[in-house]
C-alpha cells in the first residue's frame, strides 16, 4: 500500500470514529513545471508541488467535508474529524442510501509516461524557445503569449465501504496565443496540443498555426442581421456539445433545473448525431477506469442517433433514482467535493469534409470559437462569435467582428444537417464538424 | 517568522537573484449550501503554504510549497533560482522590478464580527432562511432553489529582498441564492449574491427574506417574458452591467500586462480619447467596504487610487512592480495573487465609471425606441482584438420615453473603444453591485465593480427573435 492510500484511509477512520456513518477520502499529490512565454519572450518558469486530502463524511445522509493541504497525520486526522462534525452539522437526507461498494475497475493503459516524469526543465524552455522562432519566422512582429506545462501526478481513494484505489497519471501541453498587427487592424488566434505520452506529443508546429490562423483574422468585419446556416469547427462544435452533455447530469435532472428535464430517451438531436463516452482509450486525454467514487466506468453512447440515451449519475443520484450508476462522478482534486463529469467523447462522424459542407454554401457563418454553451436552465444560447469567417459562394470570406448567435440547445441540436468526415483529433477525443442550418445572427450592418 | 522569511530571501539572493518574495499563507474557509429546503453540504477546508518568487537574469522563477517549514522553503529557494536560470539564456525581453522603500506594517482586516466566532448552526440558519424565502415566493412556479454561503480568513506575510515585511489579516463572507421557475414548458433561472470583505455583518445586516423574495419573483417573471430581439439597438444599461461592462470591455485591457505584450487596444494610446468625453473610468481599492478593496497589494505597494480615464482621454494603466519599471512610472500597488500556489498578477479592485448629469428618467424620456438592459451574472474579454461579451439577466423594450415589453436573459457584444466612443449620457449615481470574483489566467480574486445607468448607441444584441 502506498503512502497516499494510508492517508486516504487514514482520514476516513477518523472521520469514521468521529461519528461518521459512511466516509470516503481523496489524496492527491503532485508536481507540476511550467514555462511561460509573454511578449515573445521566455518569461518565467516554475516547479509547483502540491498535495492535499479531501474528505466526505455523512451522518443520516447529511454530508461534511473536510480538506486540508497538509499531509501530516495529524492534520489528516483532524481533517476526517472535521468532515464528520459538518457532516452532523448538515440535514439529514434521506435520499442517501450508501457510498459505493468496491468494484473490479478495467486497467487503462498507457496513462503514466516516465519519459515525462523524467524530463529536465531544458527540453520544455527548448520547446518554448522552438516555438517563439516558429511564430516569428511567419510574421517577425508577432506577440507570442503562453506556454508548455508537464505534470506528474498521483490519486489514492479510499473509502469505508472498502473502496482503496490508487493511479499515477503523466501529462504535458503546450498552448499559444499570437497576435498580429497591421495598421489598425489587430488578428489573433490560439492553438495548444495535450498528451499523456510524449509519443502523442508534438510541439511542433503550435505556435506557427497560431500565427498563420491569427494572420487569417486580421480586418474583421460585421455581416449584417440575418438568419444564416452555420458551421461550427471542431472547437465550437465540441464546446456546444459538452456543455449540452453537462446539463445530463442527474443531480440537475432531480433538482429540475436543466433544459434536458424528461428527455432521457426522447429524440433531442438530428438523427447524424450519435456521441460515445470512451473512458477507456489507452493514454486517453480524459481516460480512467473509475470514477471520482471508485465505479468502473464503461464505453456507452451518450446520444445515439439523435436520442439522449442516458442521464450522468454517480452514487447518490443514482440511487436516488433507482437505477445503475453510470460511473460518472467527478473528483478534480482534493477540495473534497464530487460533481459529475464525462470522459473522453467521440462524434461519429459524416461523408464530408468541413470544406466539402462549406462548399455547398452560397452564404454563411463559420465559427471556430465562441461562446456557445446553453444557459443550463432554459437552453438559451444568446453567444459571441469569438472567432469566426463569412461564407459567401461556399468559401470563407473574411473574418467577422462583433457578431452573435442568438439560438437554444434544441433548435442547433435539431438543425444538424452534417456531421463532417474530418475531425480534431486529441488522445481519446474525436471533434468533428457541424452544419446547422437557418440561425439567428445579429451583427451590424 | 520575519526571521524565517528574511532567510529564505537571502538564500535565494545568495544564489543569484537580483530580487525575491516570499509570501506565507495560512486560512480557513467553512461553506454551507442548502437546496430545496435541506441543508446537504456543510464543508470546511484548511489552507497553508508559502510561495517563493525570485528574478534571475532576467527569468522569473517561483517554486510553492504546502509545508512552510526552514527545510521545505530552503528548498523552493534552490528551486526557484534553479527554474529561473534555466529560463533565463532565452530571456529577449528581460524582467525587471521598480525599486520601493521597504515598509513594515501590520494591515487588519475591517470585520467587526468574526464568522469563525458565530456558531456554525446560527451561520447555517441565515442559510435556511435565505432559501425558505426564495422558495416560499410562487411556490407553484419555483422549481429549484439554492443557498450558498462561504467565509474564508486568513493571514499572510509577505517578505521582499527590498526589506519590506508585512502581516495581512484578511476575512471575506459571501452569501447568494439561485433560482430556477418553471411554467411546466421552459425554465429561468436568477442569482442574486453578495460579497464582501467583511465579517458576518455582511448576513446580519442584509434582509434575507427580501433578497430570497426578489430573486424568485425575478425568476417567475421571467416566464412570461418573451424571447429578445436580434440586431442593433440603443440601450440603457443599468450599474450591474455598467459594472460588467467597465470591468470587462475596458478593465482588463489597461492591466500593463496586457499592454506591455501587446494583448491591449490601449497600448499606445496614453494621452488619446478612447471613449466619450462623458466617461471617467476609475479603479479604486481604497473605496471602503468593498470587495476589491485593500490596503497594500501583494507584493508591498501600498493601495491607491487609479484615475485610468478622465474625460474620455487615457490617463494610466494598473501597474505591478514589473510594468511599473518597465513603463517607467512609479508601482500603483495592483498586483494581487489568489495564494500561495500563485504568483502576483496585476488585478482591478473596484471599478466603475463615474458619475455623469444625466439620469435614468431623463435618457429614457430621449429615446424614441430601444432597450433597457438591467442585470447580469459574467461576462468575458478578448483583450487583443477589443471585443467583449456581457450578459443581461433581463431587457425592456423602450418605446416613445416608456418601459414596453419584458425579455429574457441575453448577451451583447461589441468592440470596448467603439463602444465607449458611443456613450451618449451618463446617470448621476454610482451603485456598485457586482461584488464577486474575476477570474485572470486561472486565479479567482476578489473585485467589485459598478457605474451609474449608461445610454450607448448600436450595441449588439445576440437575441433569438428577429425583428
Amino acid at each position: 500500500m502506498s503512502e497516499l492510500l494510508d492517508i486516504a484511509q487514514t482520514a476516513v477512520k477518523a472521520a469514521v470514529a468521529a461519528g461518521a456513518e459512511f466516509a470516503d477520502a481523496y489524496a492527491v499529490s503532485g508536481r507540476s513545471v511550467d514555462v511561460g512565454v509573454e511578449n515573445t519572450s521566455l518569461r518565467d518558469s516554475e516547479v509547483i508541488r502540491d498535495y492535499g486530502v479531501g474528505v466526505r463524511a455523512f451522518y443520516r445522509g447529511g454530508m461534511g467535508i473536510g480538506t486540508s493541504q497538509s499531509l501530516d497525520h495529524g492534520d489528516v486526522t483532524e481533517c476526517g474529524q472535521t468532515a464528520a462534525e459538518m457532516a452532523k452539522v448538515a440535514h439529514p437526507d434521506p435520499d442517501f442510501v450508501a457510498l459505493p461498494d468496491p468494484a473490479q475497475a478495467p486497467h487503462v493503459e498507457g496513462m503514466f509516461d516516465d519519459a515525462i516524469a523524467g524530463l529536465e526543465v531544458g527540453r520544455v524552455v527548448d520547446w518554448c524557445r522552438q516555438a517563439i522562432e516558429e511564430a516569428q519566422a511567419i510574421d517577425p512582429q508577432v506577440r507570442l503569449e503562453g506556454g508548455a506545462a508537464l505534470s506528474v501526478g498521483s490519486s489514492a481513494l479510499a473509502s469505508s465501504t472498502g473502496v482503496a484505489l490508487e493511479r499515477s497519471g503523466t501529462s504535458v501541453s503546450m498552448t499559444y496565443q499570437a497576435v498580429v498587427l497591421r495598421d489598425d487592424q489587430v488578428g489573433a488566434y490560439f492553438e495548444y496540443d495535450a498528451a499523456r505520452q510524449m509519443s502523442d506529443f508534438v510541439p511542433a508546429g503550435v505556435a506557427r498555426i497560431a500565427t498563420e490562423q491569427a494572420l487569417r483574422y486580421l480586418g474583421g468585419r460585421s455581416v449584417g442581421t440575418k438568419r444564416l446556416p452555420l458551421v461550427l469547427g471542431p472547437f465550437a462544435a465540441s464546446s456546444l456539445l459538452s456543455a449540452i452533455i453537462g446539463s445530463a447530469s442527474a443531480e440537475s435532472i432531480q433538482r429540475n433545473r436543466s433544459f434536458l428535464v424528461g428527455k432521457q430517451g426522447e429524440k433531442i438531436a438530428s438523427e447524424l448525431l450519435t456521441i460515445t463516452e470512451c473512458p477507456l482509450v489507452p493514454a486517453g486525454l480524459s481516460s480512467g477506469g473509475y470514477d471520482g467514487e471508485g465505479v468502473p466506468k464503461q464505453q456507452r453512447d451518450l446520444i445515439r442517433n439523435g436520442v439522449l440515451t442516458t442521464y450522468l449519475y454517480n452514487s447518490y443520484t443514482a440511487n436516488k433514482a433507482g437505477v445503475a450508476n453510470t460511473g460518472h462522478a467527478s473528483r478534480g482534486g482534493y477540495g473534497g467535493s464530487v460533481g459529475v463529469t464525462v470522459s473522453n467523447l467521440q462524434v461519429a462522424t459524416g461523408d464530408r469534409t468541413e470544406a466539402e459542407l462549406i462548399s455547398d454554401i452560397d452564404e454563411g457563418l463559420y465559427i471556430a470559437f465562441g461562446g456557445l454553451q446553453p444557459d443550463g436552465a432554459s437552453g438559451d444560447i444568446s453567444a459571441t462569435v469569438d472567432f469566426g469567417f463569412k461564407i459567401e459562394q461556399g468559401q470563407l470570406a473574411y473574418p467577422v467582428a462583433t457578431t452573435m448567435v442568438g439560438s437554444d440547445a434544441f433548435e442547433m441540436l435539431t438543425r444538424i444537417e452534417a456531421v463532417s468526415s474530418d475531425y480534431r483529433y486529441e488522445p481519446g477525443i474525436i471533434a468533428p464538424s457541424l452544419l446547422i442550418s437557418d440561425v439567428q445572427v445579429a451583427s451590424g450592418d | 517568522m520575519q526571521q524565517l522569511m528574511e532567510k529564505i530571501i537571502q538564500s535565494a539572493l545568495d544564489r543569484g537573484a537580483s530580487f525575491a518574495d516570499l509570501r506565507m499563507t495560512d486560512g480557513t474557509a467553512t461553506s454551507i449550501a442548502v437546496e430545496d429546503g435541506r441543508a446537504d453540504k456543510v464543508a470546511n477546508s484548511r489552507s497553508r503554504g508559502a510561495g517563493l518568487r525570485v528574478l534571475v537574469d532576467g527569468a522569473w522563477g517561483f517554486a510553492p510549497t504546502n509545508q512552510p517549514d526552514e527545510k521545505e522553503l530552503l528548498r523552493c529557494a534552490a528551486d526557484a533560482v534553479e527554474m529561473a536560470r534555466a529560463a533565463a539564456s532565452h530571456v529577449t525581453d528581460p524582467g525587471m522590478v521598480a525599486q520601493m522603500e521597504p515598509v513594515q506594517a501590520e494591515i487588519g482586516s475591517s470585520a467587526r464580527i468574526v464568522p469563525s466566532q458565530v456558531p456554525l448552526a446560527d451561520r447555517l440558519a441565515s442559510v435556511v432562511e435565505l432559501e425558505k424565502a426564495a422558495r416560499s415566493e410562487h411556490p407553484s412556479r419555483i422549481a429549484n432553489t439554492v443557498a450558498t454561503y462561504a467565509d474564508g480568513s486568513g493571514e499572510m506575510f509577505l517578505a521582499n529582498s527590498f526589506g519590506t515585511f508585512l502581516h495581512f489579516a484578511s476575512i471575506g463572507t459571501s452569501i447568494g441564492v439561485l433560482v430556477v421557475s418553471t411554467d411546466g414548458t421552459i425554465r429561468q433561472r436568477v442569482s442574486e449574491r453578495r460579497s464582501n470583505r467583511s465579517g458576518f455583518e455582511l448576513v446580519e445586516e442584509l434582509d434575507l427574506e427580501q433578497m430570497g423574495k426578489t430573486a424568485a419573483s425575478k425568476a417567475v417573471d421571467l416566464l412570461s417574458a418573451e424571447r429578445p430581439p436580434a440586431g442593433i439597438f440603443d440601450v440603457i444599461i443599468d450599474p450591474k452591467i455598467c459594472g460588467l461592462l467597465v470591468h470587462e470591455a475596458f478593465g482588463h485591457n489597461s492591466e500593463a500586462d496586457a499592454v506591455w505584450s501587446g494583448n491591449s487596444i490601449l497600448a499606445g494610446k496614453l494621452g488619446e480619447q478612447v471613449a466619450a468625453e462623458q466617461v471617467t473610468i476609475v479603479d479604486d481599492p481604497t473605496l471602503p467596504g468593498h470587495n476589491g478593496s485593500y490596503t497594500y497589494d501583494h507584493e508591498g505597494v501600498p493601495a491607491q487610487r487609479h484615475v485610468i480615464v478622465e474625460n474620455g482621454v487615457l490617463k494610466g494603466y494598473l501597474h505591478s512592480l514589473e510594468t511599473a519599471a518597465r513603463f517607467g512610472v512609479a508601482p500603483n500597488g495592483s498586483a494581487r495573487a489568489q495564494g500561495h500556489q500563485s504568483q502576483p498578477l496585476i488585478r482591478m479592485s473596484n471599478t466603475a465609471i463615474a458619475p455623469g448629469t444625466s439620469n435614468l428618467q431623463q435618457m429614457m424620456s430621449e429615446m424614441d425606441s430601444g432597450l433597457f438592459l438591467t442585470g447580469g451574472y459574467w461576462g468575458y474579454v478578448f483583450t487583443a482584438q477589443g471585443q467583449f461579451t456581457c450578459n443581461v439577466e433581463h431587457a425592456y423594450a423602450i418605446k416613445n420615453g416608456q418601459l414596453d415589453t419584458h425579455y429574457r436573459n441575453v448577451c451583447i457584444s461589441g468592440r470596448t473603444l467603439e463602444t465607449l466612443q458611443k456613450v451618449t449620457a451618463v446617470g448621476d449615481e454610482v451603485h456598485y453591485e457586482l461584488g464577486g470574483t474575476c477570474g485572470k489566467s486561472g486565479q479567482s480574486m476578489p473585485v467589485d465593480a459598478g457605474g451609474p445607468h449608461v445610454r450607448i448607441s448600436d450595441v449588439v444584441v445576440g437575441g433569438q427573435s428577429s425583428q
